[in-house]
């Protein structure tokens, strides 16, 4: 037994520090995007599905218990050490190389932690769920097999004192092959935490995964810092601020990962519900009744007030794992996105590229709620359509108690500078915010062509409107 | 020794299941108002020969008792909050109430008193269901579909067969699409049809034990066929072709919009695998065909849209609520296989509404059909209601006025103007003020099956009502399920669907597996053969299409 100890110790430690630590967001989205419930249709209809449904169904109840990540991860990590257990059991092999029992829980457990962004794609449980009940029994009739086999005079193999070192090096190279094929990319990962923080509306923690971020952004990150500002008010303030970019999303093959990973998401907080249901249903269909689908189509049906339909949606969540009422949380949430459905419906189709659909929606939105008219005055500036700045800006001026934004007040500088015919001086303009102006004016001139103001500038006016406008081009928007 | 033995046991079980057996209990306290119950068919008309209406009590309570029972004294007592019910007892009983009232009274108890709700009751008529429907089984999707079934249900019980399940030959990137399992005459031809789209495109023709598969599009037709009609008698079919898209609402809950950017008719000759136009025309927009019983007509919709711009697509994006369909007629002369000029029969845009899947009564004397604000997609339209219209000037009412035809019309609903409902108020109670849509009538024509999605708003789910011989829909019973929930849990819709006298291809077996190696098959590709009108008309020779649009998508194409 004590010989055993270490090597189960030693895996037990690396696979829950690898679930529970970098790969904590990855396991808990996995838990959302797995379709389980206990009712009785989702029971035949999945033993339906095959000879191997009683499997998947078990499958999926395992990867389901990954949405409460410490609970998932114990209970998989204690079936795959019962693998190796059972593997030794089996094959009857001796302490001295029990090292070489852990090949197929590492290799299992990669199978799982390798997918990265697959896990939105996967139509069903990931490998590893669903082999390792299967794997565990037929291990365990080998072992009978092999304890009638004993009966009738086979031998139990003697120790070897090379079989300690083989062991120790299976076992070293398995848990150096799962490390690094364990998918962390930083971006995903980041993606994940960001967006289940803004679905608790933890907008600050949003906020801040954005800012402690150190690589490039992909848009999506982009987009939900993006929300996180708005919904917490700090969007005229601070947007530019907050780092941009179009990094490529790392992923064996390109989707539109943005509409796949948070457009209900992105669609709902916005006010664009019709959006929300839409894309919730369309993967509900195509991927099944991940609780995820489900939680974004119980709000919209909440806020449209179709309360048969709605109850309908939380029936069905309480029969997900750990399922816990979020209707609190939901009116809270109805109050923010009010003001922004105050709107003509619309009959419309974005193709998928949520980012540039929001940004030119609001863009050309006029009128609205006070939220809506900030929104499209934002997203008039994002897509650097001035030509409705002046009444927005006119329409806002008298909400802004505390003074301009300050993005808002840099580009009434800029476009009054631009477009001509606006007396800025009486407007309640920040003198810090007129003596930057008045410096980007001057280097401008000074430093002469773009590429070469870009990144002198940087420094001093990157986390301005100006420079968003002049030098930071051709992002690729979703 | 034996013997007694035998005796012993066979009282021991006696005394056992009359243990178990529930009974009613006595001095139950009234309650006025009746049990909560899922599915609520309280009030419902049945039919003779339907499956048990299983339920769940939602009282409060510890036990619970219901006691079903008839006037002529059979009575069948279960115990349980879920009440089961055998389906040799239920049709027992069912046969003991035909032409009367089945009674269920329901009693529950709770704090070791036991309460007797309000008696819930059904009138049983003698005239029977068919007893197979089919339909098809999907999620309320959009643009993606998957693990789409068409199914056949025998309503008498609870069997239900997937005769051909979308996944069987393909998925995911390769997926297939099947809709519109239609039969001719409720099946009792033997004859039926359903499309799939996709991979393994085509439409497949059921005649008997004969499967084949056939592309129905020609390069003079807009599409393959879409919404077919099977003549009555003779082995020929009548098609929409249908350029269709979907938009989508950025508020309103209804959702989507199914809007034809593009639509005719045509005659498919399955004996000369042809395929003719009955219509043809730029600017009007026919679907929805459906023969008169005699065969000697076609009932279509139509609506009639002047573009505005070059965009067909965006201008109707924008202007869906102008279309408004009517239904016309044309006569048929089944001999030469001719069609006649078109006649008006229901002025649907002069009321600002909007007609769809018009459908004849077996006795030809009326024309069901949905009428909603506008289109022609009722089932996503929450103001889509049935509506039926006399076609015999005998059968109308004497509360109309005495100019009886087209302007005369009986409206079932409650979400239409007070003016129709004033023509309607026996009848009202066959709809919801949610989607009212699909429906079809019953071989005796006493029975109409339709879709409503008053449940949730979303969810497509299956009713039978009761049309008595004066021209009046009862209140609708919810298709029978053995288990209460599923209603609850299942998150498909049942679309589309069919009477059925029998089986599909009855006495065929292996139906999904020859489905399948049909489909496998090249499909035969139909000749165009022309125009089927007797008298060619002006604009019969324009090919309706999208004007401009690039690069579309008819969510109705072969491939």
């Amino acid at each position: 037994m004590l010989k055993r100890l270490p090597y189960t110790l030693l895996f037990l430690a690396i696979a829950l520090a690898v679930m529970l630590g970098p790969l904590r967001p990855y396991v808990a989205e996995t838990g959302q995007l797995t379709p389980f419930l206990t009712t009785r249709v989702f029971f035949h209809e999945t033993l339906s599905t095959g000879p191997l449904g009683l499997f998947r169904y078990v499958a999926l109840f395992l990867q389901g218990c990954l949405s409460l990540p410490w609970f998932g991860a114990l209970l998989i990590v204690g079936l795959l050490v019962g693998i190796a257990y059972a593997t030794r059991w089996a094959f009857r092999i001796d302490d001295s190389l029990f090292g070489l029992c852990w090949v197929i829980p590492f290799f299992l457990l990669s199978t799982y932690t390798e997918v990265g962004y697959g896990i939105y794609l996967s139509k069903g449980p990931q490998y590893l769920f669903l082999v390792v009940l299967p794997a565990l029994l037929a291990l365990l009739a080998v072992g009978i097999v092999h304890r009638l086999i004993r009966r009738s005079g086979a031998k139990r193999p003697k120790p070897r004192r090379w079989g300690y070192v083989l062991s120790f090096v299976a076992f070293a190279a398995m848990g150096y092959y799962f490390w690094t094929a364990t998918y962390r990319d930083k971006n995903f990962l980041n993606i994940l935490e960001m967006k289940q923080a803004a679905e608790r509306d933890d907008w600050q923690r949003v906020l801040d995964l954005s800012r402690r971020h150190r690589e490039v952004p992909t848009r999506l990150q982009v987009c939900l810092t993006r929300l996180a500002l708005y919904e917490t008010g700090q969007m005229g303030q601070d947007l530019f601020a907050y780092r941009d970019g179009d990094a490529t999303y790392n992923a064996p093959v390109q989707q539109q990962w943005m509409r796949l990973i948070a457009a209900p998401l992105l669609y709902y907080h916005y006010g664009k519900l019709g959006f929300a249901y839409r894309w919730a249903m369309e993967d509900l269909v195509e991927y099944g009744m991940r609780p995820a689908y489900l939680r974004t189509l119980y709000r919209v049906a909440l806020l449209n007030g179709e309360d048969a339909l709605a109850g309908k949606y939380r029936d069905a969540l309480q029969h997900t794992l750990f399922y816990h009422d979020e209707e609190a949380l939901i009116r809270q949430e109805a109050e923010a996105i009010r003001p922004l459905t105050n709107y003509t419906d619309q009959l419309d189709g974005d193709d998928g590229l949520v980012e540039f659909y929001l940004l030119q929606s609001f863009a050309m939105t006029e009128g609205g709620s006070r939220e809506m008219v900030e929104l499209s005055l934002m997203c008039s500036l994002i897509t650097k359509q001035l030509n409705g700045f002046w009444p927005r800006f006119m329409a806002l001026l008298p909400t802004w108690k505390e003074g301009i934004p300050r993005h808002y007040q840099e580009a009434a500088l800029m476009v009054a500078q631009l477009q001509g015919g606006a007396d800025t001086t009486s407007l309640p303009i920040s003198d810090d915010v007129r003596q930057r102006f008045e410096r980007l004016v001057e280097a401008s001139a000074r430093l002469g062509d773009n590429s070469s103001n870009a990144y002198s500038l940087r420094p001093e006016f990157g986390d301005t409107y100006w420079y968003y406008y002049f030098f930071v081009e051709g992002m690729k928007t979703n | 020794m034996k013997a007694i033995r035998n005796i012993a046991l066979a009282l021991c079980g006696t005394m056992m299941i009359a243990a178990c057996t529930p009974s009613v209990p006595d001095g139950a306290t009234d309650v006025e108002r009746a049990a909560r119950v899922l599915p609520d068919n309280d009030g419902a008309t049945l039919p003779p020969n339907i499956a048990p209406l299983c339920f769940e009590i939602q009282e409060e309570g510890d036990r619970f008792v219901t006691r079903l029972s008839t006037r002529g004294g059979r009575e069948l007592v279960v115990g349980g909050r879920s009440v089961g019910i055998d389906v040799a007892e239920w049709h027992q009983l069912l046969a003991d109430a035909a032409g009367d009232t089945l009674w269920t009274d329901v009693y529950a108890r709770q704090g070791g008193r036991w309460q007797h709700f309000r008696r819930m009751a059904n009138p049983v008529v003698r005239d029977s269901i068919d007893p197979y429907i089919t339909y098809r089984l999907i999620r309320p999707s959009y643009v993606c579909y998957e693990e789409l079934s068409l199914v056949e249900r025998n309503v008498e019980n609870f069997d239900e067969r997937t005769f051909y399940s979308n996944m069987a030959l393909s998925r995911d990137d390769n997926g297939q699409c099947v809709n519109c399992h239609v039969p001719q005459r409720q099946g009792q031809t033997g004859r039926s049809q359903f499309h799939a789209r996709q991979a393994y495109g085509g439409t497949v023709l059921i005649d008997g034990t004969d499967i084949r598969k056939v592309n129905l599009k020609t390069d003079s037709t807009l599409s393959a066929g879409v919404y077919p009609a099977w003549h009555p008698t003779l082995p020929l079919i009548a098609y929409s072709v249908n350029e269709t898209g979907q938009a989508f609402h950025t508020l309103d809950p209804q959702k989507i919009e199914v809007i034809d950017y593009a639509s005719d008719l045509i005659l498919y000759d399955p004996g000369q695998n042809e395929v003719s136009s009955i219509t043809r025309t730029s600017r009007d927009y026919e679907s929805f065909p459906t023969w008169s019983p005699d065969g000697r007509t076609l009932y279509y919709i139509s609506a009639h849209h002047d573009p505005v711009g070059t965009d067909i697509d965006v201008d109707l994006d924008q202007n869906y609520q102008t279309l408004h369909y009517n239904i016309y007629a044309r006569a048929f002369d089944p001999s030469a296989r001719r069609f006649g000029p078109a006649r008006l029969v229901f002025d649907a845009e002069a009321l600002g509404k909007s007609a769809s899947t018009p459908r004849i009564s077996p006795d030809g004397r009326w024309l069901l059909f949905s009428l909603a604000d506008y289109g022609q997609f009722h089932i996503w339209h929450r103001s889509a209601d049935l509506c039926v219209v006399p076609l015999d000037p005998e059968d109308c009412d004497s509360t109309m006025s005495s100019t009886c035809g087209t302007r005369q019309f009986h409206v079932w609903n409650s979400s239409v103007p007070r003016v129709e409902l004033t023509l309607t108020s026996r009848t009202e109670e066959a709809n919801s003020t949610e989607s009212d849509s699909y429906h079809s009538w019953s071989s005796n024509g006493r029975w109409i099956l339709f879709s409503s999605r008053r449940m949730d708003g979303n969810y497509t789910r299956l009713y039978l009502s009761y049309f008595d011989r004066q021209g009046h829909a009862h209140r609708p019973v919810l298709l029978p399920q053995r288990r209460p929930h599923l209603y609850d849990e299942l998150f498909r819709s049942f679309n589309a669907a069919e009477w059925m006298t029998q089986p599909v291809a009855s006495g065929r077996s292996g139906l999904s597996r020859a489905l399948q190696e049909a489909l496998r098959r090249d499909a035969r590709q139909a000749r165009y053969a022309g125009s089927a009108l007797a008298v060619p008309e002006t604009d019969s020779v324009a090919t309706q299409t999208r004007i401009t649009k690039q690069n579309y998508h008819n969510i109705y194409e072969n491939d």
